[in-house]
């Protein structure tokens, strides 16, 4: 009997309309699901340096592992497709997204979708239990998700029926473009359905999910209840705030401690009475509404806001950065634009990035209203931000060009623009301070795609916040602890420290294992954490990977412990590895725009903080070489693909000349 | 006597008691089974509400009264209403007599499945952090139902007295 796993995936190609199904099994047992899964199935089904709108790129869904199994906080799906903003260094496209998507597959029977094939006219997948149809999707083609969502749950009868769909975003092959579910979406990977006319998977599962050993799911649920609401009673006033929907204010926070003003303009956030004052006075808090979660976690995180002319939308950490992202202080403007592009179906890191930078330009003189339809690109302009969303999803006049990506409009403005816009691997940068932190430039340079959302948990998690002494946690006692745990897991207490160099390279890949073994599960990334004491995030009890590892086996019935999890965590970012190496990142190309090796931190607690070339060379040399990686290339060795049990993508990288020297030392 | 009361106000709707009720009485999650079940009337970008529907243990049961094979009983120290899986032919009478939705025929077993309150002891509850769905003495539960409802009124009072 399987357990845990649904035990299939679902083929489907929209060319020629074949629907079939393989068994899930030997490859579960290797990369579990979800992304690692995901990964997997892309690395089999997709070609080298495959264009992002080839008719045979696949689009792959997928469940973590552990969804569908009555653990609480394992919910999360995957979707992977080549990337539309894809470049030579990078073509992986992934996210994840919480809800109730991925359980409702579980009960479906299935653990993955590969979608292939393109299909002439808009359609969309329709999944109840073993009947599965491609369906005409003309009445929803070009609608916003929200009212896609509606209309397909009425078309296919079902209000029980969970949608991940697109929006005209995707449609109109916007490199923008999100897949929507719940409100749950990041990262780009919408254009890629659109260009398959896919408009939407919708999914109903009535059938069951086998558990090992039920009565240790109780005992583990029960126990993480209970350490969930210890913790909420120790930490007292920050449970309190984030039940009261404080959280993406708290968020705001958190993150501020690395953001940016403008086009890394000022880094001062903090001591900027004009941003810091209008976000606190025009703080949303009265259109709060509750706390929304995702399926079976009965602790909801993500508040619900609804603003009596715009309409309700969650209100997390990414957009509440776009006050001093954007120098704006009408909290309003953001949210109402936040809430445009989950229904128009794209990713607001993106539009804040790309604003920010015309906005840059606008100030520096480099345009002006003639080039960009009439539209001042002033410091907080909130007609700016509507426009530019609104125009990329509809591809109408720059926002046409804005749509293949910053790089062509940067283009078509000159050098000057391409000057002021920092790129890595062709993609635009999150909204971080890298030279404050070096742990996170690396973890930014190096990660299968760097401008994700995915690679903000170790700024979160793991390092200590360069501006302590505003934010200290619940508890100081937590911060001692954390620097000790630091000192013992990583050899020093630097590891953990923002600013410094010492100890990244061991401590990141501990963190994104970590990430790769949550994402892969399916478990929320606030479940399972570094064993930090006092990071953000702990008031969710036992996050630790031992507890994770004995969910695991209460479920599956295959011992795990943390040390095997581990593994599983390195075997996902090899597989991840090989695929970016297939299609051409080497270690020159593990990098960062010159920008923050030569310009300093302008301003606040980390003035004049920049990167050090050499000191960052070392770190990646390092990091190479725990990962088993050759240091000279980038590249993976054999024997570390043979230690992980993959010969297979082995021998087809060895094909490609894709591999590190045999010997240690030799370059 | 305990009831299992639903707050509805307090849902966040994330059928966790849908997947804790399916995996205690079946053995394996499916909330298609489950005894428990959140109707959600929602509409994204507007608004999300849920309900979680379950069976009430009447004091007038109409199940019982309409049942034509008396295969339903009452638990007389729980209070909960038992089928009798040998008696029930799954004819789903007690389905439509039912003003709550709280028994339906299981898809797998094909005769009447609702909650019997897990010989005393509910699985559900114990993971509903929003405490919407909990269980309680009955009579206690009237005066704190009472309670709640009378917090709007004792804020008019603290308002008119500051008007005076």
């Amino acid at each position: 009997m399987v357990y845990g796993w649904a035990g299939k995936t679902l083929q489907v190609d929209l060319s020629t309309g074949k629907i079939s199904t393989t068994p899930w099994d030997k490859d579960a047992k290797r990369f579990l699901g979800g992304r690692g899964g995901n990964s997997w199935l892309f690395w089999k089904h997709s070609k080298t340096n495959q264009d992002p709108y080839d008719p045979d790129a696949p689009v792959i869904f997928g469940a973590g592992a552990l969804s569908g199994t009555g653990l609480i906080g394992a919910s999360r799906m995957e979707v992977t497709v080549v990337s539309a903003a894809k470049t030579e260094s990078h073509s992986l496209g992934n996210v994840g997204m919480g809800s109730a998507w991925a359980p409702e597959l579980k009960f479906a029977g299935y653990d993955h979708i590969v979608i292939k094939g393109k299909s002439d006219k808009p359609v969309y997948l329709n999944i109840y239990n073993n009947e599965v149809e491609i369906r005409d999707a003309s009445s929803v083609w070009g609608k916003g998700t929200f009212a896609t969502e509606e209309l397909l749950l009425d078309e296919v009868d079902d209000p029980d029926a969970q949608i991940a769909s697109i929006g005209p975003a995707g449609e109109n092959l916007a490199i923008q473009a999100t897949v929507e579910h719940g409100y749950r979406s990041g990262t780009p990977v919408g254009s890629s359905l659109g260009a398959k006319k896919l408009k939407a998977v919708v999914v109903r599962g009535t059938g069951a999910i086998n558990v090992h050993d039920p009565e240790k799911i109780f005992e583990l649920n029960r126990r993480l209840v209970k350490s969930v609401q210890d913790t909420k009673k120790r930490q007292g006033v920050a449970s309190i705030e984030r039940a009261e929907g404080k959280d993406a204010y708290l968020q705001g926070f958190l993150v501020g401690d690395a953001g940016v003003i403008g086009n890394y303009e000022s880094h001062d956030w903090r001591n900027r009475p004009d941003v810091k004052q209008q976000y606190e006075e025009n703080y949303l808090g009265e259109y709060f509404v509750k706390n929304v979660g995702c399926f079976g976690c009965p602790f909801p995180c993500q508040p619900l806001y609804s603003l009596p002319d715009a309409g309700a939308n969650i209100w997390r950490c990414y957009p509440t950065y776009w006050p001093w992202k954007l120098w704006m202080s009408d909290l309003s403007a953001a949210f109402k634009t936040h809430r445009m592009c989950s229904d128009l179906g794209m990713d607001s890191k993106e539009i804040a990035t790309t604003v920010s930078w015309l906005m840059h330009l606008y100030d520096e003189g480099i345009i002006s209203k003639k080039e960009m339809d009439g539209i001042a690109f002033e410091k907080a302009s909130t007609e700016a931000l509507y426009e530019t969303t609104r125009k990329i999803a509809e591809r109408e006049g720059f926002g046409d060009i804005l749509a293949d990506g910053p790089t062509a409009l940067g283009n078509k403005l000159g050098p000057k623009a391409m000057e002021y816009l920092y790129l890595n691997q062709g993609l635009t940068m999150r909204t971080f301070e890298f030279r404050a932190e070096p742990g996170t430039a690396l973890g930014e340079a190096i990660a299968s795609r760097g401008n994700s959302l995915r690679a903000t948990t170790y700024h979160v998690v793991l390092w200590d916040k360069p501006a302590k002494d505003e934010y200290e946690g619940p508890d100081p006692q937590e911060t001692a602890d954390s620097y000790a745990w630091s000192k013992k897991k990583f050899g020093t207490e630097k590891a953990i420290a923002a600013t410094a160099y010492e100890g990244k390279p061991i401590a990141l890949i501990y963190e994104m294992n970590g990430a790769a073994i949550a994402d892969s599960l399916g478990y929320c990334t606030s479940m399972i954490r570094p064993e930090r004491v006092g990071a953000p995030g702990s008031q969710f009890g036992d996050v630790s990977y031992e507890f994770a590892a004995d969910r695991f086996t209460a479920a599956m019935g295959i011992p795990m412990t943390e040390k095997k999890l581990f593994e599983y965590g390195e075997r996902v970012c090899n597989i991840e590895r090989a695929i970016i190496v297939r299609d051409g990142r080497t270690r020159v190309t593990d990098s960062l725009p010159d920008f923050f090796f030569k310009v300093p931190v302008p301003d606040g607690d980390q003035a004049g903080l920049i990167l050090d070339r050499a000191k960052f060379e070392k770190m990646k040399d390092e990091y190479y070489s725990l990962r088993g990686w050759d240091p000279a290339s980038g590249y993976q060795k054999e024997s570390t693909l043979k230690k992980y049990g993959m010969n297979d993508v082995g021998k087809q990288l060895k094909k490609m000349k894709k591999l590190g020297p045999m010997k240690e030392g030799k370059q | 006597m305990k009831v299992l009361n639903v707050d509805i106000e307090k849902c966040t709707g994330c059928r966790t008691c849908e997947t804790a009720c399916s995996l205690k009485n079946t053995d394996r999650v499916q909330p298609s089974r489950s005894r428990v079940k959140v109707i959600n009337y929602e509409k994204r970008g507007e608004f999300h509400n849920y309900i979680p529907m379950v069976c009430q243990q009447c004091s007038t049961a109409l199940c019982m009264e309409a049942c034509p094979t008396n295969a339903i009983s009452r638990d007389t120290v729980l209070g909960a209403m038992l089928v009798d899986d040998q008696a029930c032919v799954g004819c789903r009478i007690c389905n439509m007599a039912c003003p709550v939705g709280g028994i339906s025929i299981d898809p797998v077993s094909n005769v009447a499945f609702k909650c019997e309150l897990c010989e005393g002891d509910p699985e559900c509850v114990k993971y509903c952090d929003s405490e919407a769905l909990s269980y309680v003495s009955l009579d206690r539960l009237d005066s704190s139902m009472k309670r709640n409802k009378s917090q709007n009124i004792s804020e008019l009072f603290r308002l008119m007295q500051f008007l005076k």
